[in-house]
């Protein structure tokens, strides 16, 4: 017990936060509320630092410090306190602040416990965690449009758990026990454990943004707060990917799972890329663009089991991912909402216009930067796994993207500008520690992966 | 032998230095340039000696990158060196008026890394990561002026263009280590079978984007918005030629049936690109559909199997190309502007510059002695030797003809005689930077051909056949009569109804936009549609919930209803009854109609519209509802 309470310390560290922001907060004291999550994040991520290598579980199995689960405090919670940061910003001096900071702090832990999950409760308990706080904070601005895309967001989260919840009872009935490890030796009615596999597919999918589970994204993106748009991005996402890899890694491989989450990702990639092509609205092309990027961590996940590229190349993915989308949020902040905005952004701040460049040229996936190394071993691990055409159809889908991202970097270079008021800086902060990861991790995937992977 | 990275790492560190200093950029670039260049030729020299080596690098996991000293890729790194060097001496004068200089510089040096690093590269990690930033440079160096909007496009183009090709690139590199289990291009050549066949032809089609061949020939023209010294450098020895460098590594690969692909794609392109350039207005773009053109003749002789010739062509090309396009911009800069009715004459002007440029032109046309003669020689008799001579052979003469007729076109443009008030002279800014850089590539464009003997000894590799005198006959006569005809007979009249199609480039219907763009727009646009479809679906599936419920509201109401009325007769009952114990009968009427009035009243309150309050009310008649019943049950 106390071992097991000794590996959890980074979570328990998160939740201490959530608490004591919100208490702060009760206080009215919102700057108080903010450092104390900035430091609750901080410490967990250094105590999980000490963590990496390990490959253990806790609780009975229920709970997994793996690979997965340490790298995704390790991405999670800087990519946390990047949106803290960014969040700050955007709600300062507005009443109920610091309930912003606590909610990103109990999502943060929904999004972990997801990654580490082991047991078919894990994943409920992550699912409503990340959702519960995440609807409350879309709906923050307390207006129309935020209403609006809170309740569509409640409502498609309210039916995706359900959904969800009632698969995994079936997943229950078959393996007789809650644990995802025990279906594998399950001699299991196929059709009950297919069942549960959709149904969880429906659940996480809908989490991870995944066609056609999608559709809260843009109006939930568009309508919250932009740093809530940041922050749904990625740490639940990312949190919900991770889960599906913990699922996938321990399913029977008749199962024909596989088949389907490629399917997901050539869906995922193309209506994301396609819809996005069509958006004037900066913050809603960056949504359809999260959607088919999404799309891209599936070939890892498509690979578990076959190629050895499968597990790095998802959780480097994730790393690139998280500092390049963060870093394109984080210049929107600072720029505007629309594409007029960007008109001649080039000219005016070159640094920020530069930075902006390089966050888009990462996403499409052009060398040194992070999303090249991201999506090479990504690719690399579907054509492993005698995926080719899944490849095939991902670095097509990657022409598509340069088309996408160009729409916001040529007007950047245009004659005309459109003035812009000084931005914060801890958006500069942000957009500064996006860029130095974005531009880093690509160089060095070497140096900390090998290591520490295996 | 870590001497390897220092070709690469030296431009990189000038880059770098220029991006952060933003001062003295004209020095750091040209101290890096000329110190890869020096470490190039230390690297022939050590490889000339014997020494062959292979330097393993960190990379991605598993996956090292590797970096390879040999006979062929020390070579193309002096090739790209040198070219860089001339040209980066002529930017300083080209560049002499122009603001955004560190970006220039910083991208030209980087371009240079990129280049260097994909010609020393022995792994294919490294060639892919290569060949993506010599795409990204291009696209930043071909929009320098992107306040232009001609340009901006023309540099967005050359970036999807290039990119969309570069599918191939990827799936040949993923197939080709999966067949071979490792990423190392030595290692990756042995493969055969159907496996080296689906590569081959991937890779045919990363190359034709890159080298701009038919179809994909419409960048290169439009790329020529960006500044000279950018078309030199892409033309000659960076991103035009890293397709056909790359095509002359991989040659061991080829099959016979990708052989012949390739070769006809050469052939095909060679006579459709010599056909736009005879019809090309602009000199810049006449060069560019030049470019296009030989290197249709490189993909000849690598389909006629004698990589050797494309080889050579492809130095050969490298020096005249690069002269010929520096001196096309000190034109410019005389005259504002490349059209060509407004450079009509600008060689009595620039005399010395015309000459070298004719010099240039000659060679490329392959007069004898100077290096094209050679070059060109060599591929005549690769196409005279292969198996489909029938197809290459004539392909290959009509090229070297559109090459002697266009040039030929251009050089009698240029000297023509001034007519009186037309086409100001300027002085040009810088000359004296832009002639030294003009003449450091037309010296080697001469006398290139002497080093020919040497290289081959040097690499190797199988040379022609024994087609020599006929090829040098056929050569001679095919560049000959494309000389004459180009000066003696009008373009309009030599290509005839063609003219106005190849004017505009022999595209097909609109182009890859049309048949690629607007596709994709409009399944954009329809998906869009699909998702308002499935929205609107989705909400009318909400509105059917909101109905139901509405209706559940409704029952929950009657019900209500149903319960009020059971309570209000109940106490209606229990007020009769105690009333017929105390009152007599007209005291029973006029309560009665008293306590109808006061239950309407109460009903009007009882519609509040609260919900905790209609709570209370359910919760109060009922208590009351049950406590009458039990006391009517005891009192009887």
């Amino acid at each position: 017990m106390g071992r097991d309470l000794a590996l959890l310390i980074p979570e328990i560290a998160v939740l201490l936060a959530a608490v004591s922001a919100l208490i702060a907060e009760i206080l009215r004291r919102p700057r108080a509320s903010l450092a104390l999550a900035m430091l609750g994040l901080f410490v967990a991520t250094g105590l999980t630092i000490r963590l990496v290598g390990t490959d253990t579980t806790v609780f009975g199995g229920s709970f997994r410090i793996d690979a997965l689960s340490i790298w995704a405090k390790l991405i999670l919670l800087p990519a946390t306190m990047l949106s803290l940061l960014l969040a700050s910003a955007e709600v300062r001096g507005t009443v109920r602040e610091g309930t912003v900071y606590s909610l990103l702090c109990l999502a943060t832990v929904g999004a972990l416990i997801l990654a580490g999950a082991g047991d078919m409760m894990f994943l409920v308990l992550g699912l409503l965690l990340t959702s519960l706080a995440t609807f409350a904070l879309v709906a923050y601005p307390d207006d129309d449009p935020a209403t609006e895309a809170a309740m569509k967001y409640f409502v498609f989260g309210s039916v995706a758990g359900a959904v969800m919840i009632f698969g995994l009872t079936y997943w229950f009935g078959a393996a007789g026990s809650t644990m995802i490890a025990d279906l594998e030796g399950t001699e299991a009615i196929p059709l009950a454990v297919i069942f549960g596999l959709v149904a969880v597919i429906v659940g996480l999918g809908y989490k991870a943004s995944l066609v056609p589970f999608h559709f809260w994204v843009p109006d939930a993106y568009e309508g919250g707060p932009l740093s809530v748009a940041a922050f749904l991005s990625v740490v639940p996402k990312v949190g919900a990917l991770f889960a599906l890899t913990q699922v996938f890694r321990d399913l029977p491989s008749e199962s024909g799972g596989p088949a389907v989450i490629a399917g997901l990702a050539v869906l995922s990639m193309t209506y994301g890329y396609l819809a996005a092509l069509v958006q004037d609205n900066v913050v809603r092309l960056l949504a359809y663009s999260s959607i088919a990027q999404s799309g891209y961590f599936l070939l890892g996940i498509v690979a578990l089991g076959e190629s050895s590229f499968a597990l790095p190349s998802i959780i480097f993915f994730a790393a690139a991912y998280a500092a390049m989308n963060l870093g394109a949020f984080a210049v929107i902040a600072a720029v505007g909402r629309t594409l007029n905005d960007f008109n001649g952004l080039g000219r005016a701040q070159p640094l920020v216009g530069v930075a902006m460049v390089l966050f888009l040229l990462s996403l499409v996936g052009i060398p040194p930067l992070a999303g090249f190394v991201g999506k090479f071993l990504l690719f690399a691990a579907a054509i492993h796994a005698q995926f080719t055409w899944l490849a095939v159809v991902a670095i097509l889908n990657s022409v598509l993207a340069l088309a996408v991202y160009m729409r916001i970097i040529v007007p950047m270079y245009r004659q005309e500008e459109v003035p812009h008021d000084a931005a914060s800086i801890w958006i500069d902060i942000v957009t500064l520690t996006a860029l130095l990861a974005t531009v880093t991790i690509g160089l060095a995937a070497q140096f900390f992966f090998v290591k520490s992977m295996a | 032998m870590s001497d390897l990275v220092l070709p690469i790492v030296f431009p990189l560190l000038a880059a770098a230095a220029i991006l952060l200093l933003r001062r003295g950029m004209v020095i750091w670039a040209l101290v890096g340039v000329a110190l890869s260049l020096a470490a190039s030729l230390k690297l022939l020299g050590a490889v000339a000696s014997g020494d062959s080596a292979t330097l393993l690098l960190p990379g991605l996991p598993d996956l090292p990158l590797r970096l390879t000293a040999e006979p062929l890729t020390a070579l193309l790194s002096v090739v790209v060196a040198a070219v860089a060097t001339c040209v980066l001496i002529y930017s300083v004068g080209y560049m002499k008026r122009e603001s955004g200089l560190p970006r220039f510089f910083a991208v030209m040096s980087l371009f240079v890394a990129a280049m260097q690093a994909l010609v020393l590269a022995g792994d294919w990690v490294l060639v892919l990561a290569a060949w993506e930033l010599i795409g990204l440079c291009s696209y930043l160096l071909i929009g320098f002026w992107f306040q232009r909007p001609e340009a901006a496009n023309a540099a967005s183009r050359a970036f999807l263009y290039t990119r969309s090709a570069d599918l191939g690139l990827y799936i040949a590199i993923f197939t080709l280590m999966g067949a071979a289990g490792t990423s190392e291009i030595a290692a990756t050549l042995n493969v055969d079978g159907d496996t080296a066949v689906a590569a081959g032809l991937l890779l045919l089609l990363a190359i034709m984007g890159k080298s701009a061949q038919i179809p994909l020939q419409d960048w290169l023209m439009r790329a020529m918005a960006g500044p000279t010294p950018v078309s030199a450098l892409l033309h000659s020895a960076t991103l035009v030629a890293a397709g056909a460098i790359l095509l002359i590594r991989v040659a061991p690969l080829l099959t016979p049936e990708v052989l012949l692909a390739i070769g006809l794609v050469g052939g095909i392109t060679t006579v459709a690109a010599g056909l736009i350039a005879l019809a090309e207005r602009d000199l810049k773009r006449l060069l560019a559909a030049s470019t296009a053109s030989q290197y249709g003749l490189m993909l000849i002789a690598v389909g006629a199997g004698v990589p050797l010739a494309a080889l050579l062509h492809l130095l050969a090309h490298a020096a005249i190309k690069s002269g010929l396009f520096l001196a096309a911009g000190e034109f410019q800069h005389a005259r504002g502007g490349t059209a060509l009715e407004r450079l009509r004459g600008v060689g009595r002007v620039r005399p010395w510059t015309f000459f070298g440029f004719a010099l240039a032109a000659l060679a490329l046309v392959g007069a004898p002695p100077l290096s094209g003669f050679f070059s060109k020689d060599a591929v005549i008799a690769a196409a005279l030797s292969a198996p489909s001579v029938a197809w290459l052979a004539p392909l290959a003469l009509a090229g070297t003809l559109l090459t002697g007729a266009y040039l030929a076109r251009a050089l009698r443009l240029l000297w023509h005689e001034r007519e009186e008030g037309e086409n100001e002279n300027r002085s040009v800014a810088g000359a004296r930077w832009m002639g030294l850089g003009v003449w450091a590539l037309v010296i080697p464009a001469v006398f290139l051909g002497l080093t020919f003997g040497p290289i081959e000894a040097l690499l190797g590799l199988p040379g022609p056949g024994d087609h020599g005198t006929t090829a040098m006959l056929f050569g001679l006569l095919a560049a000959a009569a494309g000389l004459a005809l180009g000066w003696l007979v009008p373009a309009s009249r030599l290509l005839g109804p063609f003219h106005p199609w190849a004017q505009s480039g022999l595209v097909i219907a609109g182009g890859l936009s049309f048949w690629i763009g607007r596709p994709a727009m409009a399944i954009a646009y329809g998906c869009q549609r699909l998702e308002r479809g499935l929205y609107a679906t989705v909400l009318s599936v909400g509105r059917g919930g909101f109905f139901i419920a509405r209706g559940c509201g409704r029952v929950e109401r009657g019900l209500y209803a149903v319960v009020l009325g059971t309570g209000r007769a109940s106490l209606a009952v229990a007020h009769l009854v105690r009333v017929g114990d105390e009152r007599r009968i007209d005291g029973l009427i006029f309560a009665l109609v008293a306590s109808v009035r006061g239950w309407g009243d109460r009903a009007r309150v009882l519609q509040s519209g609260w919900i905790h309050h209609s709570l209370a009310i359910s919760a109060v008649v009922t208590a009351v509802t049950l406590i009458i019943l039990l006391s009517a049950s005891l009192s009887f």
